[in-house]
């Protein structure tokens, strides 16, 4: 595994010398947007001081339409622009730095997780309209195979003002990493590890809202700091403490210290689902400010890492159990 | 006058719907518990099938813990035993984990036993076995307690008394789980 120096050196050697030469692409991404926008408001001086003089009314249809078309390939000329500067930036940038953590890892900025997987995990069950996401890594660490990538679920929600309007607003489910990888253990029911809101907010009268869950019996365990941050509901009683032992509850504990956010775990056939909520867009390259930054490939290189942290503080490479 | 009676019916009715929840919810719980401590009579059945593949396997290299071996086997024999008092069954079981922690450590005298496939294999049945087992009681000390809470709280403990219902011990570490591991014998060679 590669070290916050490596980077550094990484970084110095040649992700700077790249992240400079996007730098004219982005100036250009940047101009044009301003040049839409400038457009735009001469657009609007433009049609007021031409309806002012009082002309045919078809002049004034014509040279609207006319703006509007140019106005329209201009924006589609720059989409294709950023479109570039995204592909450069991921597949220069952002796979330098995974090949960095582990040059065997495959990494695939147009992919995302499959549906099944998500659906699978069981983490969100709410039904959802709209699913994206990028930034596919999969590979092995070990003995352990993981699959990885930047996931966000929607669902359309349709309200009616006092007027009988129709509006329609995009509501997420879940947005940030989602993650999956091999248990280290046989394990035939299912086991879902929350965040606990209902019993941060409504303490001992939140518990006994959380019995009514349609995940599975909640499960009570011994680490107090444990249940304060999450909520188990599970199939079986005693696999999911088969499951949850002592050392993967302190685990839960620090992986939740360590990334902030919400966490969410799910085990499910075989496997151990991981969700870490953060709603902003990662992997992605700036066109306000400056990519010529460290900061940001640190940033994207602690998110690469979550997947060997968890990966080792879940110890799923130990293999003393009947699954080898 | 007929005021009153509906009123007198009503928290009649009250106290015999309280009465009836917290009587279903204490069998409830009472259930759970003796739910739980059979699955943990379950995992120990599993471990007592382990034993004798495992002496098997251990006697073909480890020539010199004829002793040991022996005393597993009798243990393992008496444990078997259908009508044993649980106090003796507790007692027995935990002469079991011990003479057999005893017995993977006496095995890193022999490099052949442990190379072997065979009992890599059994290894890694125990370890399954064993952290089933810690699952279980660990299951087990969650339903007591959820119990216990129970029938120490109120309106619990006004209906335990009636019920016969006393508190249940949780499980705890033995002696000898709880003492620190010795590693000299470990290296001993």
């Amino acid at each position: 595994m590669a070290s916050a120096n490596e980077l550094k050196l990484l970084y110095e050697n040649q992700l700077k010398e790249k992240l400079s030469a996007l730098e004219s692409t982005r100036k250009k991404i940047l101009n044009r947007y301003l040049l839409t926008f400038l457009f735009l408001a001469g657009l609007t001086a433009g049609i007021f001081f031409l309806v002012s003089l009082n002309p045919h009314e078809a002049l004034i249809i014509i040279s609207i339409l006319g703006s509007i078309a140019f106005l329209i390939w201009f924006m589609y000329e720059t989409g294709k622009i950023n479109k570039k500067y995204r592909e450069s930036f991921k597949s220069g940038v952002v796979a330098e730095v995974v090949k960095l953590i582990n040059p065997e890892w495959k990494y695939l900025f147009d992919h995302c997780m499959s549906q099944e997987s998500y659906q699978q995990s069981g983490l969100f069950p709410h039904h959802y309209d709209r699913y994206e996401g990028d930034d596919f890594v999969t590979g092995q660490i070990e003995k352990t195979d993981f699959q990885f990538s930047e996931l966000h679920t929607q669902y359309k929600q349709v309200t009616y003002g006092s007027k009988g309007q129709r509006r329609e607003h995009w509501v997420t489910i879940f947005r940030g990493v989602f993650l999956h990888a091999d248990f280290n253990k046989n394990f035939s029911g299912t086991t879902y590890v929350l965040p606990d809101t209902a019993e941060k907010l409504l303490g001992k009268f939140g518990q006994s809202l959380q019995k009514m869950s349609s995940r599975g019996e909640l499960v009570k365990l011994e680490n107090p700091e444990f249940e304060k941050q999450f909520v188990v509901y599970s199939s079986d009683q005693v696999e999911s403490r088969y499951i949850l032992t002592p050392t993967i509850m302190e685990a839960m504990v620090n992986l939740s210290n360590r990334f902030g956010g919400e966490i969410y775990f799910s085990f499910v056939g075989s496997r151990v689902y991981f969700a870490n909520s953060i709603n902003e867009a990662l992997f992605e390259p700036n066109i306000f400010r400056s990519g010529v930054n460290f900061g940001d490939m640190k940033e994207m290189y602690d998110l690469f890492e979550m997947i060997s942290v968890l990966v080792h503080e879940l110890n799923l490479n130990t293999r003393i159990w009947t699954k080898s | 006058m007929n005021s009153t009676l509906i009123f007198v019916i009503v928290i009649a009715l009250i106290l015999l719907l309280v009465f009836i929840s917290v009587f279903n919810s204490l069998t409830n719980k009472k259930n759970q518990v003796t739910n739980a401590f059979g699955t943990i009579d379950v995992q120990l059945k599993n471990r007592y099938d382990l034993i004798p593949n495992l002496v098997a396997t251990v006697q073909q290299y480890a020539t010199h813990e004829k002793e040991l071996l022996t005393k597993i086997t009798e243990l393992r024999s008496k444990v078997m035993q259908h009508d044993l008092a649980p106090e003796d069954r507790v007692n027995l079981d935990n002469q079991i984990s011990s003479a057999l922690s005893g017995l993977m450590v006496a095995v890193e005298n022999y490099p052949d036993l442990k190379a072997s496939q065979n009992f890599i294999d059994l290894q890694r049945s125990l370890n399954e076995v064993e952290s089933q087992i810690a699952a279980a009681r660990r299951a087990y000390n969650a339903a007591v307690t959820d119990f216990n809470n129970a029938i120490e709280m109120f309106p619990g403990n006004l209906l335990a008394g009636m019920m016969l219902l006393k508190a249940k011990q949780v499980f705890t570490a033995t002696e000898t789980e709880r003492g620190n591991v010795n590693v000299k014998n470990l290296f001993q060679s």
